[in-house]
């Protein structure tokens, strides 16, 4: 492959300059719906945009009792760490084989944007910020479980395959183990991406943002695109190996585009119609019912392997 | 040839004989124990480096006994890889010495300190070139031994640990030896090289797990694993950066591995017991770590979950998943050294290990902080760093075997590793980040030069593991399998590391973009109004997993743990006292009594004497 043409992958289409327009766009249909759902009008569509300029015209203050240095590069690891598995997501359709790294490599990074948030507010030396790393890490944990099983899952049903076009390829969402392993996804996508009701290591009320709490101006501005970057960069990693894969190829660009938004408008309802949960009960619910549930749906992949019933 | 052979032994005897030597110097030459054995380290070092370089077998052998069938030689037996696991004790070995010169200067026993160190450099050495079996049990007691040696410098206190170890260490060497002795049975060969065994019956079987639990206990696994904490309370860092948490493990799982690919060829339930302890032991261990409260204590839980992932790897059979294990051995053998390295800083400076009473450090102690910093990413896995790439192998192997009962074991190994991360966090806040405690108030500066530079380097080599890890891959641990397996997945870490970068250099835009209008301010933290200052307001990392420790049905079991009811060491410390108790009840005193257990014992021999 051209090197000029991986750099303009990377660096345009359908890299990080896609990917942050995509963002920002998702940001935009995410706050958009919610108003929607509140009977509100919501904001315009630069409206993310207009935040992220504001919030870079504002001054940056350091906490005095935390770590300055680990306190501003948190959010790059975060904003780097999130990209970087959007362009591998993105590209491998474009090169039709595993760019950077394979499904592991995906779901290690994918630890990353939470360890930054982690970092930055155990750096800020705020006592309310501690309770939010506190909760975030745990809740790391607890989703941590019933994810790897269902990803172990596509693993097997791909067959054996960890290379994102083998799984990109074999996802076959039309099984009753399959429609399983995407909804504990879907949920863990939900904690991941800090949403309601597995908000609490924000949790504005109680601790008034916790790991955010700390953060202000141009180092805000970076958390808040990592978390358009996320808002994205997730609903795609869901298609990619849940939910048939991405190929930009004639109608196949609408049917993602398509799923995309389901999945998106999807976990926005999640997000609008549940109450925040209590972090003991997240962990129940994750190490208890999920990982129960995607246990169970790795037991149905195997018996319909082993006996020949393919809805299984 | 010749000169390679006198090299050779130079290199594994050097260290023994500058032991003896620093034995009879008079305790009031300061400085001379420190300076021989960082040369002495620093030689044993170039002469395995030179062996590398020639890149070539070497077997040596010189009879000293022959009795009928029983030959008792010393035989040598080398290739690349040995070196190569040389080059790393002896490396550790000089680091040690080094990082000791500070860490050490206050502590009364500095002498034996450093004869114990040069034996253990020195065992390890013989272990890993010996070929026959006699001349490597008598290597591997060596280590065991300066081990106890080197916990009890760590002053008053520490006799305890050492006892425990040398029991639970004492006990797995006495199943080596049965095992050994089952081997020479089996083969009648007393080399590690002669002959492989099929395990077809019970006692081949038998001979294996007798061999593997020598092995486990070396690299405390579990369940023979309860030494490394108890060990870790008081013995000194540097000890435990050496031995439990390096060269234990490089002789542990360089000899489970001679035992799983040259001895014997294993059958399936052999290996799926491998299997099984080895995924037990990354999640258990993991768990306990999770909830520690002082540092080594937790470290040396990590070091026991780490040989969870070397004992799964060889399990498995697998080429790609052994040679994983193998790799991450080395990677362990690193960052852990680093860690108790750091650790080691930390208490030298403030002068306690207790979690609760450290934070803010990373200020004060950039250089120890930046390497605990890269140490703790590599060991929780994360992508360009040296951890990643090994769990990686293991997990490829683990998914090429094409089963999916295997996969019990990949998930375990996956969400062990997520919760090492959760668990350098705790440290990771508690120790360098967070708000300084009043004890860590009265520190000013990081620690001097030669405890900065073994931190550094083992740091900086978990990088360059991390990124161009093809390069041992390749160079060595291929060769030792023999056999070079193909990746299942795919990983371009200059790719990723590039663009990592460029995602921080676009973070750096931004930054700077808002930079340029105003300058930053730093302002008290907000607390709602509540007055921010006070140790009140301090939030210890201690209490991160409360939640998780007093979980259903988690907090029972914790309960049982601390109450030492799933630790093998009470349990045959109780079976002791029981029988013991039963002896004491014998022994009431009265003469009668004496008297008639000798006749009763005489009665015995005269009945097996006319029975034959």
């Amino acid at each position: 492959m051209d090197v000029l043409f991986t750099g303009l992958y990377v660096l345009v289409f359908p890299g990080f300059l896609t990917i942050l327009v995509l963002g920002f766009f998702s940001s935009w249909i995410e706050r958009k719906v919610t108003a929607r759902v509140q009977y509100r009008k919501g904001p315009p569509l630069l409206q993310p945009v207009y935040d992220v300029v504001k919030l870079l015209g504002k001054e940056t203050i350091l906490p005095k009792r935390g770590n300055p240095f680990v306190f501003a590069a948190a959010p790059l690891l975060g904003l780097a760490s999130s990209s970087i598995v959007a362009v591998m997501l993105m590209i491998q359709p474009l090169v039709a084989s595993s760019f950077v790294g394979d499904l592991i490599v995906v779901v290690y990074l994918l630890t990353l944007p939470s360890l930054a948030l982690v970092i930055g507010g155990a750096a800020s030396g705020n006592p309310l910020a501690s309770q939010g790393v506190s909760r975030e890490i745990k809740l790391m944990l607890g989703y941590e479980l019933p994810f790897l099983i269902v990803v172990a899952l596509a693993v097997y049903k791909a067959g054996f395959r960890i290379d994102l076009e083998g799984l990109s390829g074999a996802s076959a969402p039309l099984s009753v183990s399959g429609v399983i392993a995407f909804i504990i996804a879907l949920f863990c996508v939900q904690a991941k991406l800090g949403f309601p009701p597995f908000d609490v290591a924000e949790a504005e009320t109680e601790i008034m943002s916790g790991t955010y709490i700390e953060y202000s101006g141009p180092l805000l501005a970076v958390f808040k695109i990592t978390q358009a970057v996320l808002l994205f960069t997730l609903p795609v990693f869901l298609i990619t190996v849940f939910w048939g894969g991405i190929r930009f190829v004639g109608l196949d660009i609408f049917w993602f585009a398509l799923k995309y938004v389901v999945i998106l408008v999807l976990i926005i309802v999640i997000k609008n119609t549940n109450p925040r949960i209590r972090i003991d009960q997240a962990l129940k619910f994750f190490w208890g019912f999920c990982a129960g549930a995607a246990a169970a749906a790795f037991g149905l992949a195997v018996a319909g392997n082993v006996f020949g019933i393919a809805w299984l | 040839m010749q000169t390679d052979v006198l090299l050779l032994l130079l290199g594994v005897f050097m260290p023994f004989g500058i032991a003896v030597v620093l034995f009879f110097i008079p305790r009031r030459l300061k400085g001379v124990p420190e300076v021989l054995s960082l040369i002495t380290a620093l030689a044993c070092f170039l002469s395995a480096l030179r062996f590398v370089l020639l890149n070539h077998a070497l077997t040596y052998s010189f009879p000293l006994l022959s009795l009928g069938e029983f030959i008792f030689s010393f035989d040598l037996a080398t290739g690349p890889f040995h070196f190569f696991l040389i080059l790393f004790t002896s490396g550790f070995g000089f680091f040690i010495a080094m990082y000791s010169f500070r860490y050490m200067a206050s502590k009364s026993r500095r002498k034996e300190y450093y004869i114990f160190l040069l034996l253990a450099l020195g065992g390890a050495g013989g272990v890993l070139v010996a070929d026959h079996l006699i001349v490597f049990l008598l290597f591997w007691e060596i280590v065991s031994i300066s081990l106890y040696f080197l916990i009890t410098t760590g002053g008053e206190g520490s006799r305890e640990g050492a006892t425990k170890t040398m029991a639970i260490l004492g006990a797995g060497d006495g199943c080596l030896l049965l095992g050994l002795g089952i081997l020479w049975y089996l083969t009648r060969q007393l080399s590690w090289t002669a002959a492989t065994v099929a395990v077809n019956g019970w006692l081949p079987a038998v001979c294996f797990i007798l061999l593997a639990i020598g092995a486990v206990a070396k690299a405390g696994g579990m369940p023979f694993h309860s030494w490394l904490p108890k060990a870790s309370d008081k013995a000194p860092a540097s000890v435990m950066a050496l031995l439990p948490a390096s060269i234990d493990k490089l002789l542990g799982i360089y000899l489970l591995f001679v035992l799983c690919t040259k001895v014997f060829v294993l059958p399936f339930g052999l290996q799926a017991t491998l299997m099984i302890v080895g995924g037990v032991t990354i999640v258990a261990a993991v768990m306990m770590a999770l909830v520690q409260h002082t540092l080594p204590r937790l470290l040396s839980y990590h070091a026991i979950s780490q040989v969870g992932y070397m004992v799964l790897g060889l399990g498995t059979g697998i080429p790609l998943a052994m040679a994983g294990a193998l790799f991450h051995m080395l990677n362990n053998a690193l960052y852990k050294n680093c860690l108790f390295l750091c650790s080691g800083a930390v208490e030298s400076k403030t002068g306690t290990t207790e979690l609760k009473d450290l934070g803010g450090l990373a200020k004060v102690m950039p250089v120890t902080f930046i390497s605990f910093l890269i140490a703790a990413l590599s060991i929780s896995g994360v992508p360009l760093f040296n951890g990643f790439v090994s769990k990686w192998m293991i997990y490829q192997g683990i998914i090429s075997g094409r089963n999916a009962v295997l996969f019990i074991f990949l998930i375990a190994a996956m969400f062990g590793s997520g919760l090492t991360l959760a668990s350098f966090i705790k440290v990771l806040y508690s120790v360098f980040l967070g708000r300084t405690s009043p004890v860590t108030k009265k520190v000013s500066k990081d620690v001097g030069i030669t405890m900065q530079i073994p931190m550094l380097v083992t740091a900086l080599l978990c990088v360059l593991f991390g990124v161009w890890f093809s390069l041992p891959l390749n160079a060595f641990i291929f060769p030792a399998l023999g056999s070079a397996p193909d990746m299942v997945g795919s990983f371009s870490p200059l790719l990723a590391a590039l663009l990592m970068a460029g995602g921080f250099l676009f973070g750096i835009l931004i930054y700077l973009a808002g930079r340029i209008r105003r300058k930053a301010r730093t302002v008290e933290t907000f607390t709602g109004g509540e007055t921010a200052g006070g140790e009140s307001a301090r939030v210890s990392g201690t209490v991160f997993y409360n939640t998780v420790e007093t979980m259903r049905p988690l907090g029972a079991v914790y309960g049982a743990q601390r109450k030492g009811a799933l630790d093998p060491y009470t349990w045959f410390g109780r079976l002791g006292l029981a029988f013991s108790g039963l002896l004491k009840r014998i022994h009431d005193g009265r003469l009668p009594f004496y008297l008639l257990w000798s006749l009763l014992g005489l009665g015995v021999l005269l009945a097996l004497f006319i029975l034959r």
